[in-house]
Formats: C-alpha cells, structure tokens, sequence
C-alpha cells in the first residue's frame, strides 16, 4: 500500500517535472531574458527522482510479494526466484515503461550537464523536446499503463513472470540494454528538432548527440545480439533469428541509425547532407515508437506480444505526433537550413558513405514493408496473410552483401575524389588475402557460395583494416599501433564494428549453409550417429523445482568411444502455463555447437532435435565486437576545440591528418597523388 | 618503377586464385536441390509464433512435414503442396506471399524505392558544381595552412563525429 502510493507519487513527480520542463523550455527559446537555468534544472532533478523512486517502490514492491500492487499480483510470485522477480519489473509492460522513463531521465539529465546556461538555444530547445516525450511516457505510466493500481483484495500469490523470461540469465540483461538503445535516440531526436526549431544551422548538434547516438547504438546493438543469443539458447528451435516482428521491430531503427552514424560522418567532414541527416533522425526516433508499438501491442501475434492494452493506439497516436509533428517542422525549416550541394565524385569516401545509406535505408524499408505488409492486409482486406523468412531473406541477402562490398572499400578511400591507382594499391594485397582464403576454402571442399564468397569478403576487409593500420603509423610497434588506434577513436572504433559485423555475416552464411539437423525419436539406451557423434539416450529424471516442474532428459554424446559430453535438454512445466517450456542443451566448442532441444518425453520415449552449427561462436563474439567499436568510439576523453588562426574550411579537411589516411589529404591537394603511406609502403 | 613486377605477379596470383574460387564452385553446381527443405521453409507452423514448420518442433509441424515429404515423393510440384496447405490453413500458411495479386507490392515497393535511392544518389552527384583548379600560389597557401593545422592539432581530437 504503501509501495504503491509511493511508486504512484514518484511517477506523478515524474510526469509534472517533465510538463514543466517542456514549458519552460519553450519559454527560455521564447523570452530568453526572463528565464533561468534553474528552470529547467530543477524539472530535470524532479524527473530522475521522480522516475528512479517510481523503480525502486516497484522493486521493493515485487522482492517483497506485495499483491496489493497490480503489476506483482499479475507478474510475480512467491515461489519465483529472487533475480527473477527483480527482472520481473521489465517482463511486463507497465514495469517496462517504468525502466523506459528511468532511461530517459537518465539521458535527459546528460543533456542538461551540457546545457550551461539559457543562451544556448539549441541545448534549451533540445531540454524541451526531451522535456515532451517524457510526458508522453510518465503520462502512459499514470493513465494506461500503470503498474501500480492498488488491489482492494490482493490475491495470496500471483502467477509468476512469463515463464519464457524466467529462465535464462540473458533475458536479466537484454531488455534493459534493448531500452537504453532505444530511449538514447531521443536525444539526436531532441538537438535535431531543437535545431529546426531554433534555426542553428551547421554541424552543432550532430558534434553534440555524437556521444549519445553512439551510446544508444552500441547498446541496441549488444541488446541485438543479447536477444539472438537468448532466442537460440532459451526458445529451443534451434535458430537465433525468426525475422519475428518484435526481432524486426529492433533491427528497423538500428539499420536507420547506423545509416545516421555515417551520413552524420559526412556532414561533419565535407559539409553536405544537412537534410537527410534530419530525415534520418526523425525516422529513427518514429521507427523506435512504432517498434515498441508493434512489441507493446497485439498488433502482430509474436513471441513478444505477451499483452493486450490500451497502450497500442496511445503509442500509435504518439508515432502519429512524432511523424506528423517532425516532418512539418522539417518542411518548414529544413530549405533554410540546407547545406550546400558539395558531392564532387561518387567515387570518393563521401560517395561510399552514400551508398552505404541507400543500401541500409532500402534494407530499412524492406524489412518494414515486410513486417507491415500483413498488417496493413488484414486492416484493409480482413484476409490473413504472414510474411516469413522466404522473403526476408531473399531481399536481406543481396543488400548484405552489397553492404560488405561497401565496406571493404568505403573506409579506404580518400574523401572528395579517389583515384583508381591508389584505390587498387590500398585493396591489392587485401584481396589476394581474401582470395587465398577463399580458394583454400574451395579446394578444401567448401562448396556453399555464400560461404566462400562472404570469407572472402570478411578476409579483405580484415585485411585491408590491418594494412590501413600499419601503413598510416609512423612505425611498427606494436605501442604505436595501439597508440593510433586509441587516438583515432572514431576511424578505429568503426573498423572494430565493422570486423564484428564481418564475423557475424560468416556466422549467418554458415549457419545457414553448413549446419546440419536431424529428428530422432528414441527409448532408453538407444542410439543416433550425428555429425560424426554417437548420441545415446540415457535415461531422465523430474526435478521438483520450487517455481516449476523439471523432466531433464540425459544424453551421452560419444566421439569413438569417448564420452566426450552429457548434455541435458529439459522440459519446464509452469503451474500457471498449459505448455511446457522446452529449456535445449547447447554445447558449443571453438570448432562447433551441438544443440540438443527435447520436443516430447512420455512412455520411456524421447523426441529430440540435433543441431549441429559450426563456428557458431563467431556470432555472438562478432555482435559484441559491433558494441564493442562503438563504445570504443565514443571512450577517451571528450573532445576539447583547438582554438587556432587557420581557416575554418582547412579545419575541416585537416582531420584527415590524424585519419587512418594521412595520404588523402595529400590526395585532395596534390595531384598526382603524393602517397605517403604508399610510398613507405614500397620502400 | 621498380615494384612494377611485383605489382604484375601480385595481379595475376590473384587472378589464379579467383578464377580457382569460381571455377571450384561452378565445378561442383548448385548441388542437389532438396525440395522438401524448401517447401517446409516456405509453410508457417500453425500452432507457433512467426516461424516455419522446419524450424518448429511441434508435433503439427511434425505431421506437416511428414506430408510435405510424401508429397514430393508422390511426385507432386511445389505448387501444388503449397496449394494443398493453403487449402487447408488459408493463406496464412504461405510465408513467401505469392508475387501475384496484392502480393506484389511485396516486388514493387523495394524496387520503387531502389531505383529511387539510386537515382537521387547519381543526381546529387551530378549536380556538383565544377570546382576551378587551384592556382599555385594558392595550393601553397592551403598547404601551409593544413600543416600548421596540423601541428596545432589537439592529440587526442578525434576525427569522426
């Protein structure tokens, strides 16, 4: 009772400090004379309490079991384990919203560090956009969505968490990380429409949301590939990908904003694509409201619409606002703003860079359409229709591959205008490496294309990152090599994801051409020969846990005559849930994963399924190389501007110098192009 | 130039390896094309959630494959299993919707905006202004200023945004 009224006084707090904070926002743009900063200070402070005493009344509400608040009568149990009833808070919707304004208080709070004083229009403008969405979402935690509702007659116990999010470690971190993606693209959201709003032209608010977008990124990255790793080793079908619409929902904004994080490269660099930046935010900021609508609401019947609520069309109303509302404000304002038109070759680093939109926003699309299309079906027609992996695949595939090409050769080209002679110097030798590999690969008897053509790509790529490095440092030290990684944060970070990107693509490839599958039904000592094992069923056993039923099965998995694994696949029986949870056994090496996922287990007789994926680790250590790169670019000490007497347009192509490619801007200036890098190269 | 042969063995090594990847491949064709993997990849698992019934382990998945195996083995064509299960299902089952019909927005779109992507990226590049050649007082100047630029540098300025 006292929990709820005390989680119920924070999320008011909330929502009054985030209505003031927009008002006195937009006052401080208005009258900038009359206004403080503590105006807006002091609403900013009211959010973070206001969220985090929302959280901790919510927490101590389900470690305590106490029904009287709705979201622990509908989400917990006195039999559930500890750290699942503190994960229970995000299971659900209303207690995912609550960590979603905890988020966003939290990001709100950043930007105002950065906000000295009311003369800074574009960061008060930013303050108060921010200030509009969290009273969107403190809004949804007190109407709709609220988990605090006090229950005049409290049930003895409740049902427990879903029984999906109560079994695996990974599911304690990917919603959270999921979140702090998601909800950090507010605030390139907020510099962006702040921008519009106030009229800043120029580069100003993308240097200021590069750290934020970059933390959002990466953590929406890791809470991708969290979220593939909990589907392969939670679901049991033996897959990390479904092209489900929630897993879709995720992979939209991530896909537009890494489109962002490059096009933002080339604003700052060469000046140009004001207006698509703006585009790109805006639709990465939209895509993240629909996501959560499509995941939110029952819109589409998944894995993760695990609940029916008014919160879809308020939501859907918001995405409405935020399109409608942004995109007006973005014709209005944006022709003003526009940067000069200054492409002068496609055949350049900035032409790599925009090929590389085209391609992530056409995937963007594609996966969107494919996700919307039954709904837009069903909306129109009634006719039930789905679109599943045969078409997400053949489209996803090309533009992936398409996407690598442009990776192997966007990050070493020279800005304004490459020139053949230097390109082909910079990518010979990756090739050849690429190509060894690839032929080794043939002649070893691989004969999926995919496989052999993404090694060769990965290879390159790989390659071509090391050869930059060593080639641009002034020697071969391996101190040195660290040192010009560690100062180039930004260049180094992104070939970083890019190399995880490049394991994952060969995990994919792989997994998808290589791995091998059978269906075994067996009594007690009996036998399968698969992917050179001998798997033997052994016997079961039913464990009475305090929260569920447990039948483990037991297999011995024999290598000649060694035992060399006992893997132990189990079906979960939740009293609250009329089917059994299917928990596979996963054994992975360096070489291989055998998964074993039981399906049936009665009369003595067990049905099973054998996976059997090579070289699966490179997924998952490839995602969090992707992470990785990103944090990597975002570390170090933030950046300090070097006041000096050279000219602002020779600033900007100066970078170049402490790029991987001291060579370009020698390129730009010379002609025929001074190779430095080369040169020392043939030396 | 003296590296102009290694330049030349360089290519044509890498020549010989590629036409070794190609050639291996091609050699050995698309392989055996396993029908019944892709009509299960094609059938939606009725009783779960977004995937087909070759990833499903439920036991309708079971039975469903079972019978798309039987089809084929009585020999007939795709078309005709994928009909049978949408008989059955309705045309929920067809996770690849047939390009005919409203079906072809799933072709239409992409490749509208494919081909408008490609076009606004040629324009924008041919739109460019021609920028004159710098004179060479001129390029000395720019020069001067981007290595003075360069000194100046803070060490630890990064240089993407």
């Amino acid at each position: 009772m006292i929990l709820a009224a005390a989680g119920w006084a924070g999320v008011m707090l909330g929502l009054a400090s985030s209505i003031a904070l927009a008002v006195f926002g937009f006052r401080a743009l208005r009258t900038p004379d009359r206004a403080t900063r503590g105006q807006l200070q002091q609403p900013v402070v009211g959010m973070v309490v206001g969220a985090a005493v929302a959280f901790i009344a919510l927490e101590i509400a389900l470690l305590t079991d106490d029904f009287a608040v709705s979201f622990v009568a509908g989400n917990s149990s006195r039999a559930t384990p500890v750290l699942f009833k503190l994960t229970a808070a995000w299971s659900a919707l209303e207690g995912s919203i609550v960590l979603w304004v905890v988020v966003l208080a939290g990001f709100t709070a950043v930007v105002l560090r950065q906000v000295r004083s009311v003369d800074d229009r574009l960061g008060v403008g930013a303050l108060a956009f921010m200030g509009l969405v969290a009273t969107f979402f403190f809004g949804l935690v007190s109407t709709v969505a609220n988990p605090f509702e006090v229950l005049a007659q409290p049930p003895a116990d409740g049902p427990g968490p879903n029984a999906l999010l109560q079994n695996h470690l990974l599911v304690t971190i990917h919603p959270p990380l999921l979140y702090l993606g998601y909800v950090g693209f507010t605030v390139p959201f907020a510099f962006a429409m702040s921008a519009l709003l106030t009229r800043t032209p120029g580069i100003d608010w993308l240097r200021r949301t590069r750290r934020a977008n970059l933390v959002a990124w990466s953590f929406l990255s890791a809470g991708l590939v969290l979220g593939a790793w909990w589907s392969y080793e939670v679901l049991g079908w033996g897959g990390f990908w479904a092209w489900d619409p929630v897993e879709n929902a995720a992979l939209i904004p991530w896909l537009t904003a890494t489109a962002f994080i490059h096009s933002a490269v080339v604003q700052v660099r060469r000046g140009t694509l004001q207006s698509w930046n703006f585009v790109l935010v805006l639709t990465t900021f939209a895509l993240t409201i629909l996501g959560t609508f499509l995941t939110r609401s029952s819109v589409v019947a998944s894995v993760h619409s695990f609940t029916q609520s008014p919160v879809g069309p308020a939501l859907l109303g918001f995405f409405v606002v935020v399109v409608v509302g942004g995109f007006t404000l973005f014709a209005l304002r944006a022709p003003g703003l526009a940067s000069p038109d200054r492409l002068e070759s496609l055949a350049s680093r900035e032409g790599a860079f925009l090929v590389n939109n085209l391609l992530l926003s056409l995937f963007a699309f594609v996966v969107l359409l494919g996700t919307l299309y039954p709904v837009f079906v069903e909306a129109f027609t009634g006719a039930q229709t789905s679109v599943g992996r045969p078409f997400f695949d053949r489209m996803a595939v090309p533009i992936s591959f398409a996407l690598l090409l442009a990776m192997g050769v966007g990050p070493f080209t020279p800005y304004r205008a490459a020139n053949g002679r230097l390109l082909w110097a910079r990518l010979r030798p990756a090739l050849l490496a690429g190509s060894l590999v690839s032929a080794g690969l043939v002649v070893a008897g691989v004969r999926s294309v995919a496989v052999v053509a993404v090694a060769l790509l990965a290879t390159a790529i790989v390659a071509a990152s090391a050869r930059q490095l060593v080639t641009s440092a002034p020697d071969r030290r391996p101190a040195t090599l660290f040192q010009m990684v560690r100062r180039q944060r930004g260049y180094w970070g992104g070939q970083l994801s890019h190399i995880g990107l490049v394991l994952v693509a060969l995990a994919i490839a792989v997994s998808a051409d290589l791995s091998e599958r059978t269906t075994a039904t067996l009594r007690q000592g009996e036998s399968v020969e698969f992917g050179g094992y001998t798997v033997t069923y052994t016997g079961n056993e039913t464990i009475q846990r305090s929260h569920r039923t447990e039948v483990a099965a037991e297999f011995q998995i024999r290598e000649g005559a060694d035992v060399v694994r006992i893997a132990g696949p189990s079906l979960n029986q939740y009293p609250s849930q009329q089917q059994a949870v299917a928990t596979p056994s996963v054994w992975s090496t360096p070489r291989e994963d055998i998964y074993v996922a039981l399906t049936s287990l009665e009369d003595g007789q067990v049905s099973v399924n054998l996976y059997r994926y090579p070289l699966m680790w490179t997924l998952w250590a490839g995602g969090l190389l992707v992470a990785a790169g990103g944090f990597w670019a975002v570390g170090g000490r933030p950046r300090r501007r070097v006041r000096s007497a050279t000219p602002a347009a020779v600033e900007a192509d100066a970078p170049a110098n402490a790029d991987a490619g001291a060579p370009q801007a020698v390129a730009v200036l010379s002609d025929p192009p001074a190779e430095q890098g080369e040169g020392r190269d043939r030396a | 130039m003296p590296d102009r042969r290694r330049v030349g063995v360089t290519s044509a090594l890498l020549l010989t390896l590629l036409t070794v990847t190609v050639v291996g491949l091609f050699a050995a064709g698309p392989g055996p094309r396993d029908r019944v993997a892709e009509l299960e990849g094609q059938l939606r698992c009725p009783v779960c959630k977004s995937v087909s019934i070759a990833e499903s382990p439920s036991e309708t998945a079971v039975a469903m494959r079972r019978s798309v195996a039987e089809q084929v083995a009585a020999g007939r064509s795709d078309a005709e299993i994928l009909q049978y299960f949408e008989a059955r299902y309705g045309e929920w089952v067809l996770l690849d919707p047939p390009a005919q019909g409203r079906g072809v927005w799933l072709l239409v779109l992409p490749a509208v905006v494919a081909i408008g992507g490609v076009v606004l990226v040629l324009t924008r590049a041919r739109r460019s202004p021609d920028v004159p050649e710098l004179s060479d007082d001129d390029r000395d100047r720019v020069a001067a200023a981007l290595a003075d630029a360069r000194i100046r540098r803070h060490p630890d300025e990064d240089d993407e945004p």
